[in-house]
């Protein structure tokens, strides 16, 4: 199997052969990946040593090692084809969603539709766990569509604000 | 002659609280040999503190005011269980005088403060004319009630920057720093706005803002029998919008001379409002050495560990103690504290977007011990963080013979600590822990929001570390897409390890 794995932003070329080599960028890599849990790992490299723990959610990996959190993707082949179709991994354009990232309450929304926003700029202020959250634009755009009013009380992944 | 006061027997403690204070308090009791009453709420049915208790009661739906501040439900699982005190923890009834009477009313022992006392230090206004009468030095300011453009003309006769704060406040809701006039009608609005929501009272009113100014608190303890002392101080001024997020014991910038005038100080405040139990006494300290009351805190505090190891006091046994009427375990006031604590508060917020608080369940929890660690939570792998009640998740306190010890102690705990599932704010302690100005002890309570960045202490990750990430990640993906291609004969060996699984390939190819 082939892979194309994203961590960081950093492409990395990983094949695994039938026999259970594994080849990163072409260069052959010894590895001893012991699974310990579902997602807690002891893997030894050139004799150093790691505990690493993952996880998955939607296609995105979270790998801890040492305290330190990575993140990225990893693609097998007919993965690699659909990304190439369209576009490419993180693209920068076209219409974004905002989305409530927990249950809450909207307290307020101090823009329009239409209005013209900058990178930062918040969108929405959202309480939860007692603390007023400002959701801010990821980019510049525009404000195309406000799918919630001021007052009402909103679930975890609730379209809050579409912009392009 | 002096009645000495009567001392009771106290069998079985309802914990009116939850989470990791509520787990905390539990583990008290059961040093003291007491019986145990949990509460909980429709989102709490699965949390520790429940599964801790020697007995459970469910007390209403998620919403605090609905559960855990409903009085009358926590009375009833007083009386259903026959529990003889209560403890309330910190937040919710805690700081309530109404409740505090409302219990002796009820027969109840409240492990806390007097109803009079909380009343008198709950306003602050009251609690600044309290403590002044003793000769403590306050903060300039308002008295809260007034209307806004009463606040407006106060403001320019204090002089900018000035603070609006809750009346009725406490963790740093509806509070806003305000630094010029321009911007104090819309503060006014929003502090107020916080202040109705959280406390169920819109009343604000004004403090200079201190710039540059430490937050340095001081631990009272105080029996039945006159006796009040207290225990040094806590350095709190690592903060973020007024929440606290690291605390430590001693304070960098408390000498000797500094820790004795203002103990003298904490003990006069104390004995100003006839304080019993344990409690807190709240200070600004300017970059001069001058300081200020802010305000008291009639409860446990949520840092109170970091005090606790550096006096070998525990406080939760102390408040039961004196709530009992016995003679508290320190004679004397602690002057002298021994080594270094330090406290990281873990809490589901994601550094990384302007501390967005996370929901979701803790799919691996890996705490960290070993020598000079202690983990005070309430949750553990597989709990589900809601979004009723506060983003913390745990406390991670260290203790060392010094404060280089108690840092690298620290560190290497929060490299330990593995929770994943959520964001959490591990990595800003990471960072923080590698600041020059934090481990120079060269901070005041304005460092994280105007000085401190997730990137300037952050080293990019090297070729090697990103290699064995990638690695990793992407056999944990050809593991579950074989795992997932495999229907029949799945058996106890799914868990076994990727040597295996390569051999398992090559037969059935």
């Amino acid at each position: 199997m082939k892979y194309v794995t994203y961590i960081n932003d950093k492409k990395f070329e990983i094949e695994i052969q039938t026999d259970g080599t594994l080849l990163v960028n072409g260069e052959v890599r010894e590895v001893d990946f012991l699974t310990l849990d579902e997602s807690l790992f002891s893997v030894l490299m050139n004799n150093k040593s790691y505990e690493v723990v993952i996880d998955e959610t939607d296609g995105q990996y979270e790998v801890l090692i040492q305290g330190r959190l990575y993140t990225g993707q990893v693609l097998d082949e007919r993965a690699q084809l659909l990304a190439s179709r369209s576009g490419g991994v993180g693209v920068d354009s076209g219409e974004i969603s905002i989305k409530s990232p927990m249950p809450g309450l909207i307290v307020a929304i101090p823009v329009t539709e239409g209005q013209e926003v900058t990178k930062g700029q918040t969108v929405i202020i959202l309480e939860s766990m007692k603390m007023q959250n400002e959701l801010k634009a990821p980019r510049d755009g525009i404000v195309q569509r406000i799918s919630v009013t001021a007052g009402i009380s909103v679930e975890q992944g609730k379209l809050l604000v579409t912009m392009t | 002659m002096v009645m000495e006061p009567q001392q009771t027997k106290i069998k079985k403690i309802l914990i009116a609280n939850r989470g990791e204070i509520a787990v905390r308090v539990i583990r008290a009791c059961r040093d003291l040999g007491i019986n145990t009453v949990a509460v909980y709420s429709d989102a709490d049915r699965t949390s520790l503190h429940v599964r801790y208790a020697d007995e459970a009661v469910h007390i209403g739906p998620p919403a605090p005011r609905e559960s855990y501040l409903k009085m009358e439900n926590i009375f009833a699982a007083a009386k259903k269980t026959g529990a003889d005190a209560i403890h309330p923890g910190y937040g919710f009834l805690s700081e309530r005088e109404d409740f505090a009477q409302a219990c002796v009313d009820e027969g109840l022992i409240f492990i806390g403060p007097p109803a009079s006392a909380i009343y008198l230090m709950g306003d602050k206004q009251m609690a600044r004319e309290t403590v002044k009468k003793a000769g403590v030095p306050v903060v300039p300011g308002t008295e809260p009630g007034l209307r806004d453009d009463e606040i407006i003309a106060a403001a320019e006769q204090i002089g900018f920057p000035v603070m609006v704060k809750a009346s009725a406040g406490g963790g740093g809701k509806g509070m806003r720093a305000v630094y010029e006039r321009a911007d104090l009608p819309n503060a006014l609005a929003i502090a107020r706005r916080e202040a109705e929501s959280a406390f169920g009272d819109g009343n604000v009113y004004l403090e200079k803002l201190i710039e540059n100014a430490r937050h340095i608190e001081f631990q009272i303890l105080a029996d039945m029998h006159g006796n009040t002392v207290h225990l040094g101080e806590r350095e709190c001024s690592i903060q973020r919008r007024h929440q606290k997020l690291v605390e430590e014991a001693p304070s960098p910038f408390v000498d000797d001379d500094l820790r004795k005038r203002m103990g003298d100080m904490a003990i006069r405040a104390a004995q100003a409002c006839g304080y019993v139990n344990a409690g807190t006494i709240e200070c600004l300290v300017d970059k001069d050495k001058n300081f200020y009351f802010l305000e008291m805190n009639t409860r446990l505090q949520v840092e109170h560990p970091v005090t606790e190891l550096v006096t070998g006091v525990d406080l939760v046994k102390e408040q039961i103690r004196i709530a009992r009427g016995r003679r508290m375990g320190p004679t004397e006031s602690v002057l002298q504290p021994k080594g270094w604590a330090m406290e990281c508060r873990i809490n589901a917020e994601d550094p990384y977007n302007n501390f967005m608080p996370s929901v979701g369940t803790i799919s691996t929890l890996l705490v960290p011990t070993g020598p000079g660690v202690r983990v005070d939570s309430g949750v553990y792998s597989g709990y589900t963080i809601t979004p009723y009640y506060d983003s913390m998740i745990a406390k991670l306190i260290c203790w060392g013979d010094d404060r280089g010890e108690a840092v690298l102690r620290m560190r290497r705990a929060l490299e330990e600590f593995t929770i994943m599932g959520l964001k959490h704010n591990i990595p800003f302690h990471q960072n923080l822990l590698s600041s020059f100005s934090f481990l120079a002890g060269r901070f005041d309570n304005k460092f994280v929001e105007d000085r401190f960045s997730m990137t300037t202490y952050e080293q990019a990750p090297s070729e090697v570390e990103l290699e064995t990430a990638a690695i990793a990640a992407t056999l944990f993906a050809h593991r579950n897409r074989q795992l997932a291609g495999q229907i029949v004969n799945r058996n106890e060996r799914d868990t076994s390890n990727w040597k295996w699984l390569s051999r398992w390939e090559r037969v059935h190819r």
